[in-house]
């Protein structure tokens, strides 16, 4: 069943359209995020859910309730905020019984959500603090334990992790998910992030200029991306993109470019074969160039210049030339290798991608 | 270069500035309430007597006893009070408007509020007289609320504008979002960080309100005087009565001084710390 729903959603500010038509059905009970670079609406997608942006047209279900033209607080939801927006004047208790107090609920009703809430963010001990006196990451919880003890059918978050600094950001990361698992709500979170996206999400939304550009689990996003947007979003580093053409070299499909000729997989025989494209942009993770040919895998042999190689630990970042195009590669050489040179590297072959260069879509 | 701002002849150079600065603002209040204190022949004397003179209470005892002094006071609570009140209350919505609401020109009626204030009041007292005498609405101290009520908004709204951006607009959508009505909004969570922004508006009104002196002599009468008018009354044509405009102007002080040390104490710095980021 349909938690969330948003059918032909449009949403536009005076003369500019920022959503063109959106559908989206988000299960009950789902951690979706969506996620995207600035600017491409997902946050006014959000606030629509919300309730704090009106639609410009189209309608919203929540809970199979028709609340496109409900107010916030009729629509069951609950909201954390990227600045965390806590009452300065409360304490960290009057911040988080805000709600409840408005709604008349009696007071040991409210005492007992409020401390429950408290203990499973931590936060008994500083319950009668003003926010001003609270760490970043205590303020965030603040605001996650305002929207708990609300305990609505669905929580909105908007970017509530990127005023975090990297550490606590990734252990927050893990207290999301696993308030996800205790409370088994339907759980929308916005973030530009892919990682936060990658690690929490049951489904990830991915936008780009107000549309939605692919819909799935991470595995899907990642192994399958529909089009070169969501290959170059997902995965860290990004996707290296090389100009190429399809060529059949007496039976066999290859694709070659600047420096390079590759194999095409079997997986994507089929679509190349019944493809009219010839000029196409083959994508490359990072994290599939090798050092070495172990004898695993469709390996293909690549002579890449480096420009400079980084130290990582186990692995060496590279900035290097496939012919006259920039391109990027992590290998995994262990800790005490010394800085990769210039020469022949591998890359598994049945990891590449091929998109129509014109439309940008996966072949 | 720290060495020689922090050396002690700068350090007493700058004292002995501050307590220059200081004498020069104390002493006319100084003569003001020694002079409350003196009769007639203590004030006329040849050469001025700073501190040492047997003090009287006569001009204290003339002022309360004999003219009406309560009824001025009611007259000058009630208008600096009220329209004290109610430029809050305009003030405080126009700002929030202008603060919040997107609309065409807003930026410039916001500043524009300001360039009304440039206008000295003592401009407007003449076509205010008109149409006072021309509605035929004058003695009356609703009208002299309702010219200090206009006279002040511009520098309210323009003060309190400038609180209400320093608020940010997600508290009142967390609000929102918490089920708030906007009454709520506005009572529990905007109005305790505009204390400070209030405070501040309130002095200002409520010292212009009970001091202004040339549209309350041309508006009122003889009950609806307020009490600079009533000062003013000790000019007479046989002289100036030193001792007793004194004894008036230091009662006169003293109500806006209380407004001032109590509207003062709401004045908190970073109320809205801790709102937003880290």
């Amino acid at each position: 069943m349909p938690g969330v729903e948003l059918i032909d959603v449009a949403k536009s500010f005076g003369s500019t359209e920022v959503i063109p038509k959106l559908n989206l059905s988000i299960d009950e009970g789902e951690f979706a995020v969506i996620v995207g670079p600035s600017g491409c609406g997902k946050s006014t997608t959000l606030r629509m859910i919300c309730g704090l942006e009106p639609v410009t047209s189209g309608s919203i279900f929540i809970k199979d309730r028709n609340v496109t033209k409900a107010a916030p607080k009729a629509r069951d939801i609950a909201m954390v905020f990227q600045s965390y927006a806590l009452y300065p004047h409360m304490d960290v208790a009057g911040n988080m019984s805000f709600a409840l107090r408005l709604a008349g609920r009696p007071k040991e009703e409210i005492k007992r959500r409020v401390d429950h809430a408290a203990q499973l963010l931590e936060l008994t001990d500083y319950l009668h603090r003003k926010p001003r006196d609270l760490s970043g990451g205590q303020r965030q919880r603040v605001a996650m334990g305002r929207s708990i003890v609300r305990d609505a059918y669905c929580f909105l978050f908007d970017e509530p992790l990127s005023n975090l600094d990297a550490k606590l950001r990734s252990s927050m990361r893990t207290e999301l998910a696993l308030l996800h698992k205790q409370l088994e709500r339907t759980m929308v979170y916005v973030t530009h992030d892919q990682i936060e996206a990658m690690t929490m999400a049951d489904r990830i939304v991915i936008m780009d200029q107000g549309e939605i550009q692919q819909v799935g689990t991470p595995r899907e996003v990642y192994t399958s991306p529909r089009n070169r947007f969501v290959a170059g979003f997902i995965g860290s580093p990004s996707m290296n993109f090389l100009d190429a053409q399809l060529q059949d070299e007496r039976g066999e499909l290859v694709v070659r470019g600047d420096g390079f000729r590759l194999p095409i997989p079997d997986r994507l025989q089929q679509q190349v074969q019944n493809t009219t494209v010839t000029e196409c942009t083959v994508g490359l993770r990072p994290e599939h160039f090798f050092a070495r040919n172990d004898g695993s895998g469709n390996l293909a042999a690549l002579k890449l210049n480096v420009d400079v190689a980084e130290y990582i630990g186990s692995s060496q970042f590279l900035a290097a030339h496939l012919g006259e195009q920039a391109v990027t590669a992590t290998v995994d050489v262990g800790p005490d290798a010394e800085p990769m040179q210039s020469g022949e590297y591998y890359f598994d072959t049945n990891r590449l991608y091929l998109f129509d260069r014109r439309t940008g879509m996966a072949l | 270069m720290s060495n020689q701002l922090h050396s002690p002849w700068r350090v007493m150079a700058h004292y002995v500035c501050l307590c220059l600065l200081a004498i020069a603002c104390l002493m006319p209040i100084w003569v003001m309430i020694s002079t409350s204190f003196k009769d007639d022949i203590v004030i006329f004397d040849g050469k001025p007597i700073w501190f040492f003179f047997v003090p009287t209470m006569d001009n204290y005892e003339y002022i309360v006893g004999r003219g009406k002094f309560d009824r001025y006071l009611v007259n000058s609570v009630i208008v600096a009070v009220v329209s004290t009140f109610l430029t809050l209350l305009l003030g405080g919505l126009c700002a929030y408007a202008l603060a919040r609401a997107e609309f065409k020109g807003r930026r410039f009626v916001a500043n524009a509020t300001l360039l009304v204030r440039m206008v000295p009041p003592a401009v407007l007292a003449v076509p205010a007289f008109a149409m006072v005498i021309f509605l035929n609405v004058n003695n009356d101290l609703l009208v002299l609320i309702f010219f200090y009520t206009a006279l002040n908004l511009p520098f309210a709204i323009w003060l309190l504008f400038g609180f209400y951006k320093q608020i940010p607009v997600e508290l009142e959508e967390a609000a929102i979002v918490d089920g708030a009505s906007p009454l709520q909004v506005f009572f529990r969570v905007l109005l305790p960080l505009m204390k400070s922004g209030y405070a501040v508006a309130g002095i200002f009104t409520f010292r212009i309100a009970w001091n202004e002196f040339i549209l309350a002599l041309l508006l009122t009468g003889r009950n609806t005087r307020t009490l600079p008018v009533a000062a003013s009354g000790f000019l007479t044509d046989t002289g100036v009565e030193w001792g007793r405009i004194m004894a008036m102007g230091t009662l006169i002080v003293i109500p806006p001084l209380l407004f001032t040390f109590f509207a003062a104490r709401q004045i908190i710095a970073g109320m809205t710390a801790g709102a937003v980021k880290g």
